[in-house]
C-alpha cells in the first residue's frame, strides 16, 4: 500500500512540474528509480522504449510501465492516477476560472522563461538516456552488444546506435513517417546488427 | 447546473478512446487528430476556440495530448466531459502499455529481444531530440532564450539539477525578464519602440 502512494505521489510530483508534456519527467524518473530501487537506468529505457512504441500520451504510458514493474496492476492503475488526477484538477481549475489569463503578460513572461528551460531539460533527455545506455561517453565502457566503438575528442562513440539516433531524427524531420514504424523497423535492424 | 447527458458522455469517451488508440508518438501527434475529431467531425466545439484551447492546453504541466483530452471534455460537458475525455484518453494506453509490459518481462532475456531493443533504443534517443528540437522553433526566439536553454542543458548534464527547480527558476527569469524589458522600454525613446515593434 505505500509503494503505490509512493509511486502515486513521485508521479503527481513529476507531472505537476512536467510542462511541455510527458518528455520532460523522464529525467527525474529515471533519478527517482535508481535512488528508490525500483530499476537500472537501462531498465528504464525499455520502459521508455515501450512507451514510446504504444499510442497514446507518452508521460501515462511510461507511469504505466514502471508502475507495473514495480508493483504489477496496482502499481500501474497507482502511477497512471498519478499523472491523471493532476492533470484533471489543473485543467478544470484553469478551465473554470483562468482561461482569459493565458493572455495576462505575467503568464506569458513566465512561459517566456520557461520554454527555453524545457528545450534545455528534453535535449538532456535524449542525451542522458544515449550516455546510460553506452552510445556514447567519457570513459571506455563498451555495454552495447557488437558495438562499433570509435574514440573522439576525448570521448567514445558507438556509431550503430548514433547513425540509428540520427537517421530518426532526420526521418522525422523530413517526412510525415510515424515513430511507431521507425521503431518496428529499428527493432527490426536490431535482431541483425546487435 | 444542468442534467448529466450519459449519451453525451459515453460519445465523448468513445471519442477519446479512438483518438487514444490511434495516435502514436504524444500528445503534439493528437492535436491535429483531435481537431478532426471534434470540430470537424462531432461539431462540439468551435474552430477558434479549439486553437485557444490547444494553447492553454500546451502550456499547462502534464502530458499535452491528456491535457487537451480533459479540456474539450471539460468544454463539451463541464466536469463529467472533462472526466469522460480523460477516461477515454486514458484506457486504451493503459490497456496496451499493461499488455507489452507483461510479454516484454516475459521474454526480455531472450537475446533477439535483447537486440531489438538495442535497435530501439537508439530511436528512443531520436525521438526525444526531435521533441526538444519542435519546442525549440517556438521557444527560441532570441539571445537570451538561448542563454536560457543552453544554461538549463548545462546544469542538467553537469550540474545534476533536477528539471523542477530548474523550470521554477525559468518562469522566474522569464518574469524578470519580462518586466525590466516592459520598463527599458517605457523609459527609453519612441525610436527604440519603433524598432521593437518593426521586429514583431
Amino acid at each position: 500500500m505505500n509503494l503505490l502512494f509512493q509511486l502515486f505521489f513521485m508521479f503527481a510530483r513529476l507531472c505537476t512540474f512536467a510542462f511541455g508534456g510527458g518528455y520532460v519527467m523522464f529525467p527525474s524518473m529515471i533519478k527517482a528509480s535508481e535512488q528508490n530501487g525500483w530499476g537500472s537506468a537501462s531498465e528504464l529505457t525499455n520502459i521508455i522504449a515501450i512507451a514510446g512504441m504504444s499510442p497514446g500520451p507518452v508521460a501515462v504510458n511510461a507511469a504505466v510501465g514502471l508502475g507495473y514493474k514495480v508493483a504489477g496492476v496496482p502499481g500501474a492503475i497507482a502511477a497512471c492516477l498519478g499523472i491523471a488526477v493532476p492533470c484533471a484538477v489543473i485543467v478544470v481549475i484553469v478551465a473554470t476560472f483562468f482561461f482569459k489569463a493565458y493572455n495576462h503578460p505575467i503568464v506569458q513572461y513566465a512561459l517566456n522563461g520557461l520554454r527555453p528551460v524545457i528545450t534545455g531539460i528534453i535535449l538532456y533527455a535524449g542525451i542522458s538516456i544515449a550516455l546510460k545506455n553506452g552510445m556514447l561517453g567519457t570513459v571506455p565502457a563498451a555495454c552495447i552488444q557488437n558495438g562499433i566503438y570509435i574514440s573522439l575528442f576525448g570521448g567514445f562513440f558507438e556509431l550503430k546506435s548514433l547513425l540509428i539516433a540520427a537517421a530518426t531524427f532526420l526521418i522525422l524531420l523530413k517526412t510525415k513517417v510515424q515513430p511507431v514504424f521507425i521503431i518496428a523497423a529499428a527493432g527490426f535492424l536490431g535482431v541483425f546488427i546487435f | 447546473m444542468t442534467k448529466i447527458d450519459y449519451k453525451l458522455l459515453v460519445q465523448i469517451y468513445l471519442s477519446f478512446f479512438k483518438l487514444g488508440s490511434i495516435s502514436f508518438g504524444g500528445g503534439y501527434s493528437m492535436i491535429p487528430l483531435i481537431e478532426r475529431e471534434v470540430v470537424h467531425c462531432r461539431n462540439w466545439v468551435d474552430k477558434e476556440k479549439i486553437v485557444d484551447i490547444f494553447a492553454v492546453s500546451e502550456s499547462l504541466p502534464g502530458a499535452i495530448a491528456l491535457n487537451c483530452s480533459t479540456f474539450v471534455g471539460f468544454s463539451i460537458a463541464r466536469i463529467p466531459g472533462a472526466i469522460a475525455g480523460l477516461l477515454g484518453n486514458l484506457t486504451p494506453s493503459v490497456l496496451l502499455v499493461l499488455l507489452l509490459s507483461a510479454v516484454f518481462s516475459k521474454y526480455s532475456t531472450y537475446p533477439a529481444v535483447r537486440s531489438a531493443f538495442s535497435g530501439i533504443y537508439p530511436v528512443i534517443v531520436g525521438l526525444i531530440l526531435f521533441a526538444s528540437y519542435k519546442i525549440a522553433r517556438v521557444s527560441i526566439k532570441d539571445v537570451t532564450s538561448i542563454a536560457i536553454g543552453i544554461i538549463a542543458f548545462l546544469a542538467s548534464l553537469l550540474l545534476h539539477i533536477d528539471p523542477i527547480p530548474l523550470i521554477i527558476c525559468g518562469a522566474a527569469a522569464g518574469i524578470a525578464i519580462g518586466f525590466g524589458r516592459s520598463l527599458f522600454k517605457a523609459a527609453s525613446h519612441e525610436k527604440i519602440n519603433n524598432k521593437e515593434g518593426h521586429k514583431q
